[in-house]
């Protein structure tokens, strides 16, 4: 009984913590382009190579197993990570793209995008400073 | 042994390129476990005895990106099926000559259908491999040219991609008869919006295949010994024309999956069938559970060759009646219904369970049931 308690206890934890959490979307401070839901979502499905304006996208993903990732795919791409897994390895195998490059935590990813004026990525809205642009927050 | 070696000095030599560029390992592996519900049934190589080998495997794919859009890649598989003997699947050299056009030369995939280019990747669709009825042609990859071009129309995601090279491998399907597939060409477009996905395939190739020496079927000596050799060639498999289209949709929209593909391949002058396919698919998603149910028709027929010929003798009577009997023998009248239920029970694996009722509209006697589970991974 007890377990089953801690089960629930750390269930409701985890899913209050991935309906809770806001995610940021962050591009580099130079970046002064309005960029789309869609066009966030079709950049990090490898669909677009190119802000609107034309110039060179570079997405970025957080780790697989992080919370902002599992969030931002529910959240922006509204797949489940195994769908995302799946779309991946669809690409992957068949020679057709690879996923965007992958940086250990929210703090890789915000010294990333600071560092590449291309770039584009996620993170808890929470560790946002101030070397990167948010774009918008889901 | 030949083979071993080939394959560790193309390691070796990635690994020694390894200097200049980094090497990406991927791999995929499906393990698949299946039995027959009674003992005088088969069904897609297997029988009533629960086997794990028939549709297992384990496949490893290195790629490297050399810089300015230049990348290899090499895709190994070990089928349980082949004895577990690994096959280079995908060898080819990859060029991303604008940011819509890649161009691949080497070995891959031939565009047949719309699970085609990663068939073997099971993680990657619902079923433990897509509706063998219809996926049904007896290669998979060629030796050649593909040239990818990806771009959008407003939110229209297209891909068309074509290709132009041959297959000269035995064709284990046929008993590893030789075979050679020369002047393969085709053209596939996938057009993709939200959830809808679109596709349309066309390949053609020229054929050879060795069925046995044709002096030792009376049939084509029989029409050659007539004067007609024109008969007497639909016994051979040579320089014919193999045509072959396939239509296909996708719905992906919440959690309701929709799938459907139509085939269809003829192979004019040859003594095989022309084969119509189609299947139907809906799925749901629980969460991490999909259930799935699947219908599916194969039609095989083959036009008469005898028609418009006059029995003059009692001889050629016969052998027109003979050769109606052997086309005739090649229609089939196959269905079939399978259940499934996939389970992502990790981020990287799922558990995948069907069963396949098939009928056999000519014969019941082939009638049969297959159960099968899998788990299968990418990593």
């Amino acid at each position: 009984m007890k377990f089953i308690i801690s089960i629930l206890l750390l269930t409701s934890l985890t899913l209050s913590h991935s309906c809770f959490a806001d995610i940021s979307i962050v591009v580099n401070i130079a970046n002064g382009r309005a960029i789309s839901d869609t066009e966030i979502s079709r950049l990090f499905l490898g669909k677009l190579k190119k802000f609107s304006g034309g110039d060179s996208a570079t997405p970025v993903n957080s780790k697989a197993g992080n919370a902002a990732r599992a969030d931002f795919e529910k959240k922006v791409l509204n797949k489940s990570s195994s769908q995302i897994k799946a779309y991946w390895s669809k690409r992957v195998f068949s020679g057709k793209g690879k996923p965007p490059t992958e940086v250990e935590n929210d703090a890789a990813v915000l010294a990333f995008v600071a560092a590449n004026p291309g770039a584009i990525g996620y993170v808890d809205a929470a560790s946002v400073d101030a070397s990167v642009k948010v774009v918008k927050t889901f | 042994m030949k083979h071993k070696i080939k394959i560790l000095s193309l390691f070796s030599a990635l690994v020694v390129s390894s200097v200049q560029a980094e090497i990406v390992f991927n791999g995929f592996a499906n393990i698949v476990a299946g039995a027959t519900t009674s003992s005088d049934e088969t069904l897609y190589g297997f029988d009533d005895k629960f086997d794990f080998k028939n549709g297992s495997l384990f496949a490893l794919q290195a790629t490297s990106e050399l810089g300015d859009g230049l990348g290899v890649t090499a895709q190994i598989i070990s089928r349980g099926s082949n004895e577990w003997s690994p096959e280079f699947e995908w060898a080819y050299v990859s060029y991303d000559a604008t940011d819509e056009l890649r161009l691949l030369v080497g070995r891959q995939r031939v565009p047949f259908y719309m699970y085609s280019d990663f068939i073997d990747v099971s993680y990657a669709y619902p079923w433990i491999t897509p509706p063998e009825g219809v996926y049904s042609v007896p290669f998979d990859s060629f030796d050649g040219l593909g040239a990818i071009y990806s771009t959008s129309f407003g939110e229209f995601d297209t891909t068309v991609q074509v290709l132009y090279g041959a297959n000269n491998d035995d064709l284990a399907a046929l008993a590893d008869a030789p075979a050679a597939f020369e002047d393969l060409m085709g053209l596939s477009v996938t057009i993709n919006r939200e959830w809808l996905t679109l596709r349309a395939g066309y390949i053609q190739t020229n054929m050879n295949i060795y069925l046995g020496d044709p002096n030792e079927n009376p049939l084509y000596t029989g029409w050659t010994a007539f004067g007609y050799p024109e008969v007497a060639s639909n016994f051979v498999i040579e320089d014919d024309t193999g045509d072959f289209i396939e239509l296909g949709f996708q719905v992906d929209y919440e959690n309701v999956v929709l799938i459907g593909e139509y085939t269809s391949l003829t192979l004019d002058s040859t003594p095989i069938a022309d084969a119509d396919s189609y299947y139907v698919m809906a799925g749901y998603r629980f969460d991490n559970i999909m259930v799935h149910v699947t219908y599916g028709v194969d039609d095989d027929s083959k036009d008469p060759l005898t028609t418009g010929i006059q029995p003059d003798s009692p001889q050629l009577a016969g052998l027109i009646a003979g050769t109606n009997i052997f086309t005739n023998s090649l229609t089939e009248e196959q269905s079939y219904y399978t259940m499934g239920l996939r389970w992502d029970f990790h981020d990287s694996a799922a558990i995948k369970f069907e069963y396949t009722s098939f009928s056999d509209d000519l014969d019941s006697t082939n009638d049969s049931g297959l159960f099968r589970t899998a788990i299968v991974t990418v990593f």
